[in-house]
């Protein structure tokens, strides 16, 4: 916000004091008077002007009205400021917790914003850095949701930054606003290659080895004993009625082809192309049911298969060779 | 910050801001010229039909040609572009003009603030109480289409808007008080203002002729309030001294060149009458007293026919201390070319009065006499006292006395006048107001246009300057009771006493509340701050003092505000039972038997052994007190509450 080049000692020691003051939060963002920052608008100083303007005026003419009215639009200002700082005191600010996004797609932050007064709240914005602010209201002891939509630009593991909440209500002589630093990870996973022929090609070059899996599959195979923490939902409720005790149905599952994605086996393209390729991969891998692993440099992860397999090789597909992870994340209007 | 500014302005904000111009400068459409008006409101509609997408945008090389005819049009106007009226033309249409190209929240924000500013130039035609009124509620539509344009474009109802800026203007007339008190002022002016002459203000005129003054009486305005120190003189020694008209020319009569008085000569007997006049503006000189001033004030000066003149022409309030003495002798030692300048007359007109007034010196020895035998055959011959005489042409005082024999003062005052000077013997003709009414509410008197009068003086060897007033001699009632019983059946009652026997009272409350505003409002200068926190004895000397002041002041308004917000805020106080139950919580937590958070209240004091203490069965009951209390249906458990709260203070022991 200020261009102005600080000495490293004084420039260190407002960071410092900043980051005692908006220390980072996983959870709720309370607004209280510590963390609330309130300064004129260019407005409130055009307003400034034009009051010692009248002020002069005032006294050129001796008109008392004109006094009058120059302490009146005084009053007001110092009203409002009051007013605009009131109207964002005290307010909670949760971020719930994003879903990962592949890279080219918004990343949807959600807030989750509340206060416990009897008053009302208006025209509150948030805003992530420079982009448009969403405004909302709050009734009162009321709660809503912003939803700020983020272009995503890289891939990788990025801390959410510059995120303001403020209002200017109500006359927008004053710009109220507090720091928004929450702890929570942005992940966007790398842009999936949509080329199908390179996929194709890619697939023949991995090993065909085939198996066959007794665990899990689509087809009902038999019935048999029920083991503690299996789901539920395999239990044959028949055969409970039927007085057989509890029994898990077990299926036999199609012959799985398993995969390896392999980056050495990827010649051509960049780093980047390489893990799009990758990554539309995985994802058709596991659209497919295929039991797929992944072989990075310096990281191994087995064959596997499931929701959960797939979000920890997207995770480690996003912040491969990540040059700064823990960085903010970029906008587009840098 | 930035982006805010340029964002487009939304279609609601559009007309809000439109209608509050329209609102603000509405009261202006009369003292603007017809094309300026006509100009705002085109701009204005052109506006709003743009928003509704009806009209384009006008282009930029329409516009800057019409910015510069409009600076030209307000030149060719006013012949010039500052001072009040034209600074308001060229205000009314370059702000229009800026709603042309206003497209931006920006340029919305600005025009508000124009409206703001608007406000300023309405008191510089009117600062009365209901200009004022108006303009609070102006004041109120603007700042609430201030928050029309900061609401961003979220639903804020109508009612809600309104009760929002009302709300932030009401919180604002504190503070703005503190402020009028204590902010030191600064004498003004700080720069040079141009003393432009102000239309429509009625009062009395540098010259006299028949009619002038009886168009003067139509008008039911105050010209001034006086208050009082002692009790006020009897309605027939009321008389106020304004112009002095020494030059005749057959027709008119006008001032000599103001002379300011050298040495003020004059043989008093009596104490001073002290008086504070409060004068409403006049748009010239004069300043009024009783006849006849004995003290100079500043800014002002006495001429050597006792007239007081103010240096600057008087275009707003004006409130000034005087002293007056009824009784007199002034211009014993009249200078000769003085006196021979008060007998001229030209010869050419009105011949027969003439004649009349050199054959009275040739039948009379001494002036008295003369004076007497005019007076009268104003007395005696019937003349008659009316607003509404026939018309005269260029002898008009030989028509006036020899054939029409009906006139207003300015007739009797003119002629007998004239007919002095042809008998030699110095006369002059003194306007300005005789009587006036008393507001018992307020305790002063009020002096109104109506009330304006001419009289002569006439100087006798050894008495000097002596008044003479003919239009008592034909009609006693008008210097005795005033304007309304002298021509009851002419004049529509000015005086409220006469004209509203029902809301007499109510007037004249409103006529004190006028009196006040102008006394505590408009006249609140350096000087009287300076008395008015020397009267409240608080310590407050100087500048700094102010400001000291000022700014406590603030702290603790503000404070206060804040700390009633605060507690509005707070969450509502648990009843009085469930302070007792928690008192009694924290009795058993220090006996060591603390409450889980988990356990229920009911559950947890089952759960302490009685016999732990003092009083076993104390508990039991204070536990039965506490559900009657809040699970009984008492209307008044006042007396239960006492109970427990004894039963719970005595549980330790």
């Amino acid at each position: 916000m200020i261009a102005l080049r600080l000495p490293r000692p004084v420039r260190r020691y407002f960071d410092n004091w900043f980051e005692a003051h908006n220390p980072l939060s996983r959870g709720t963002i309370v607004l209280h008077n510590r963390r609330l920052y309130i300064l004129p608008t260019r407005f409130g100083y055009l307003f400034a002007a034009m009051l010692l303007f009248m002020f002069l005026a005032a006294i050129n003419y001796q008109n008392s009205m004109a006094f009058v009215l120059t302490f009146m639009l005084t009053s007001l200002a110092i009203i409002s400021l009051w007013h605009t700082h009131k109207n964002l005191l005290n307010i909670n600010v949760e971020l719930l917790t994003p879903r990962p996004v592949f890279c080219g797609e918004f990343c949807q932050l959600k807030f989750a914003i509340s206060h416990r007064n009897q008053s009302r709240r208006y025209a509150i914005g948030i805003q992530y850095d420079q982009l448009p602010p969403v405004y909302f209201k709050l009734d009162p002891e009321g709660s809503t949701v912003a939803v700020i939509k983020l272009p995503t630009q890289l891939r990788g593991l990025f801390k959410p930054s510059g995120i303001t909440v403020f209002t200017r209500y109500p006359t927008g002589l004053f710009h109220a606003w507090g720091w928004l630093r929450f702890d929570i990870p942005l992940l966007i996973y790398p842009r999936p290659l949509e080329d199908a022929k390179l996929q194709q090609s890619l697939v023949e070059q991995s090993d065909g080895q085939t198996s066959t899996s007794t665990i899990e599959g689509d087809d009902f195979a038999g019935l048999r004993e029920h083991r503690i923490g299996e789901s539920l939902r395999h239990v044959s409720w028949k055969a409970y009625a039927q007085g057989k005790g509890l029994l898990t149905k077990t299926f036999q599952g199609h012959a799985r082809p398993s995969l390896w994605i392999d980056w050495q086996l990827l010649t051509h393209g960049s780093q980047e192309d390489k893990l799009s390729f990758m990554t539309a991969l995985v994802l058709s891998a596991e659209k497919q049911g295929q039991k797929y692993g992944l072989r990075l440099p310096g990281k191994v992860i087995e064959q596997s298969y499931g929701s959960a397999h797939r979000n920890n090789c997207l995770q480690t597909l996003a912040v491969f060779k990540q040059s700064d992870p823990e960085r903010e994340l970029p906008l587009a209007s840098d | 910050m930035r982006s805010i500014a340029l964002e487009i302005a939304n279609r609601s904000s559009v007309f809000a801001v439109c209608f509050c111009f329209l609102f603000a400068i509405a009261p202006h459409f009369p003292h603007l010229p017809l094309w300026v008006s006509g100009m705002v409101v085109l701009s204005l509609s052109w506006r709003c039909l743009q928003n509704l997408g009806r009209f384009g945008e006008v282009p930029k090389w329409i516009l800057i040609p019409m910015v510069i005819a409009g600076g030209v049009g307000v030149f060719a106007e006013y012949w010039t572009v500052v001072g009040r009226d034209a600074g308001l033309a060229l205000l009314a249409v370059m702000s229009s003009f800026k709603f042309l190209e206003s497209r931006r929240h920006r340029d919305l924000l600005i025009l508000v603030f124009l409206c703001y500013f608007l406000i300023a130039t309405h008191f510089l035609f009117s600062q009365s109480i209901p200009t004022a009124a108006m303009m609070l509620v102006t004041l109120i539509v603007i700042t609430a289409t201030l928050v029309t344009i900061n609401k961003r474009e979220q639903q804020v109802s109508l009612r809600e808007l309104l009760q929002t800026s009302s709300r932030l203007v009401m919180l604002s007339i504190p503070l703005m008080l503190i402020l009028f008190v204590l902010v030191p002022r600064v004498p003004g002016p700080l720069w040079g203002l141009t003393n432009e002459q102000r239309g429509g203000i009625t009062g009395l005129s540098d010259s006299m002729s028949p009619g002038k003054i009886s168009n003067l009486i139509r008008s039911n305005e105050v010209a001034f309030r006086v208050d009082f120190e002692g009790n006020v003189p009897p309605q027939s020694q009321l008389y106020w001294r304004g112009p002095v008209m020494a030059q005749y020319n057959g027709y008119r009569w006008t001032q000599l060149s103001r002379q300011p008085m050298r040495r003020l000569s004059l043989n008093v007997s009596e104490e001073a009458i002290k008086y504070t006049v409060t004068l409403e503006p006049n748009g010239e000189q004069w300043l009024l007293a009783l006849d006849v001033p004995t003290l100079l004030i500043a800014d002002s000066l006495m001429t050597r026919d006792f007239q007081l003149i103010s240096k600057k022409k008087i275009n707003d309030l004006r409130r000034y201390s005087m002293e007056s003495r009824l009784s007199y002798k002034i211009g014993l030692d009249e200078a000769q070319d003085y006196l021979q300048k008060t007998t001229a007359y030209p010869e050419q007109f009105n011949p027969q009065t003439i004649a009349l007034g050199k054959s009275l010196a040739a039948r009379f020895n001494s002036s008295d006499e003369i004076l007497n035998e005019v007076l009268g055959m104003f007395r005696n011959e019937e003349f008659i006292y009316t607003l509404k005489p026939p018309l005269l042409g260029d002898n008009s005082v030989d028509e006036f006395l020899f054939k029409t024999r009906r006139g207003f003062c300015e007739h009797f005052a003119g002629s007998f006048a004239l007919l002095m000077r042809a008998a030699g013997i110095p006369a002059r003709i003194v306007t300005g107001y005789q009587g006036g009414e008393f507001n018992k509410v307020g305790n002063y008197l009020i002096v109104r246009q109506s009330d304006a009068h001419a009289w002569t003086e006439v100087w006798i060897t050894d008495r000097g300057w002596i008044r003479v007033d003919p239009t008592a001699a034909v009609s006693p009632n008008r210097i005795e009771s005033g304007l309304d019983d002298a021509l009851a059946d002419e004049t529509s009652n000015f005086r409220i006493q006469k004209r509203n026997p029902i809301f007499g009272d109510l007037l004249y409350r409103w006529d004190d509340l006028q009196h006040n505003w102008n006394d505590w409002v408009l006249n609140y200068d350096e000087n009287k701050q300076r008395s008015f926190l020397n009267k409240l004895d608080l310590g407050i000397k100087n500048w700094s003092d102010m400001v000291i002041a000022l700014v406590i002041m603030l702290v603790a308004v503000t404070g206060s505000f804040w700390l009633i917000a605060w507690y509005r805020e707070l969450p509502p106080r648990p009843p009085g039972y469930e302070i007792l139950f928690r008192r009694l919580l924290r009795k058993l937590a220090r006996r060591g038997f603390e409450k889980k958070p988990s356990e229920d209240s009911r559950a947890f004091l089952q759960r302490i052994p009685a016999q732990q203490l003092a009083q076993p069965d104390q508990l039991a009951r204070i536990i039965d007190l506490y559900n009657r209390i809040k699970y009984g249906r008492h209307g008044d458990s006042t007396l239960l509450l006492k109970q427990m709260r004894s039963m719970i203070n005595s549980l330790q022991a």
